[in-house]
C-alpha cells in the first residue's frame, strides 16, 4: 500500500465485511457457460494456428531447403577438380535446388567450392541467378 | 459419478497472458481458460453492480471474455499487462454492461455518462447495506466498491475510471462519510 493509500479514507472492518458480503454474486455460472467460453477460446487460438500454417508454410519450406543446402555443403565431396556442369540433372524442367542434391550424389569429383557457388546461385533471389 | 476436480493453474496472470500472446494454439487456449476460471466470478460481480438480473450479468460475462479473447492474436495484437488484470477487466465489464443496458432501453444513450447516472445495485431482497449503497451517488458508490471490495489502490482506481486522482479522493471521502453516517453503520457500532 502506498503512502497515499495509507493516508486515504479508511472504513471499519465491519463495514468492509458488509460491503463485500453485499457484493457476493450468486452461483449462476453453469458448466455450460464454462464450456461455451472454453470452446470459443479453442476455436480462436486454432484459427491462429491456421493463419500460421497459411503464411508460415513458405517460411518452413525455405528453412528446410536451406538446411538441406547446408547439409550438402558439410558432407559434400572434396576434390581438387575444377569445373561443374550446371544442368537440369533431375529433369524437372529447370535448374533448381533438387539439382544440388543430384550433383552432389552423382558427381563425386565436384569440389566444395563449386558446390557452394552452385547452391548460392540456385537460392539467389537476384535476377541474374539460375532460377 | 465422481467429479473430476480441476486444479488451479499456478502461473501468474502475467505468465498466462504471455502464453495467450505467444503460445501455440493449445497452450494459448489452456492459458485463456485458466484466466477465465480465475476471474469469472469477479467479472460476474462487477456485472451485477450495473445490470438488474443474473441473465443479463451472464451475458456481460460472456461478452467481456469474448472481447478479451479477441485482443489476442490472430484477431488482436496481444495484451501488454502493466497492472493487475482486474484493472483491465473492470472497464471492459462495466462498458459491456452499460452497452447492454442501453440496448435494453434502461440506460440513457448519452455519450458522456455522469458518474451519478451509473445504475445501482438491483434485486428485491436487498440487505441494508445494499439499500445504503443504492442511495449513494453512482460515482461515490463505484469508488467505494473499487477501494474496499476490489482492493484497488487510489492510483489504480484513477486509471480504471480514467479520472484524476483528486476526483477519486473526493468521491471516496464523500462516500465514506455517507456510509459512516448511515443507520446501517450506527447499528453496527451499537452491536
Amino acid at each position: 500500500m502506498s503512502d497515499q493509500d495509507a493516508n486515504s479514507e479508511q472504513l471499519d472492518e465491519g463495514l468492509i465485511r458488509a460491503l463485500r458480503a453485499a457484493d457476493e454474486a450468486p452461483a449462476v455460472i453453469t458448466a455450460s457457460v464454462d464450456r461455451a467460453l472454453a470452446d470459443m477460446s479453442r476455436r480462436h487460438f486454432a484459427s491462429r494456428w491456421t493463419v500460421w500454417k497459411r503464411h508460415g508454410g513458405w517460411a518452413l519450406a525455405a528453412s528446410v531447403a536451406l538446411v538441406a543446402v547446408l547439409a550438402v555443403q558439410m558432407t559434400g565431396p572434396a576434390t581438387d577438380n575444377g569445373e561443374i556442369l550446371y544442368a537440369d540433372v533431375n529433369g524437372s524442367g529447370g535448374i533448381d535446388i533438387a539439382d544440388v542434391f543430384a550433383v552432389a550424389r552423382e558427381q563425386p569429383g565436384v569440389t566444395q567450392a563449386d558446390l557452394d557457388a552452385f547452391a548460392m546461385r540456385v537460392v539467389s533471389l537476384d535476377a541474374g541467378g539460375l532460377r | 459419478m465422481a467429479r473430476r476436480l480441476r486444479r488451479q493453474d499456478p502461473r501468474s496472470d502475467e505468465a498466462l497472458v504471455a502464453a495467450c500472446n505467444e503460445g501455440d494454439s493449445r497452450e494459448a487456449a489452456q492459458a485463456f481458460e485458466a484466466l477465465y476460471r480465475r476471474h469469472k466470478d469477479y467479472v460476474l460481480r462487477v456485472a451485477l453492480r450495473f445490470v438488474p438480473d443474473t441473465d443479463a450479468a451472464l451475458d456481460v460475462l460472456q461478452d467481456t471474455f469474448t472481447y478479451l479473447l479477441r485482443r489476442f492474436p490472430p484477431t488482436g495484437e496481444g495484451i501488454l499487462l502493466t497492472a493487475k488484470l482486474t484493472t483491465l477487466l473492470y472497464p471492459i465489464a462495466k462498458n459491456t454492461a452499460i452497452t447492454a443496458l442501453r440496448k435494453s432501453g434502461r440506460f440513457p444513450a448519452a455519450e458522456d455518462i455522469a458518474p451519478d447516472d451509473l445504475p445501482g445495485p438491483h434485486g428485491g431482497d436487498t440487505t441494508d447495506i445494499r439499500k445504503v449503497l443504492a442511495n449513494l451517488p453512482g460515482g461515490q458508490r463505484e469508488v467505494l466498491e473499487l477501494r474496499f471490495v476490489d482492493d484497488l489502490s487510489l492510483k489504480e482506481i484513477a486509471d480504471v475510471l480514467s479520472i484524476p486522482l483528486g476526483t477519486v479522493k473526493s468521491r471516496l471521502h464523500l462516500g465514506v462519510a455517507r456510509l459512516r453516517s448511515s443507520d446501517f453503520a450506527k447499528n453496527l457500532d451499537d452491536e
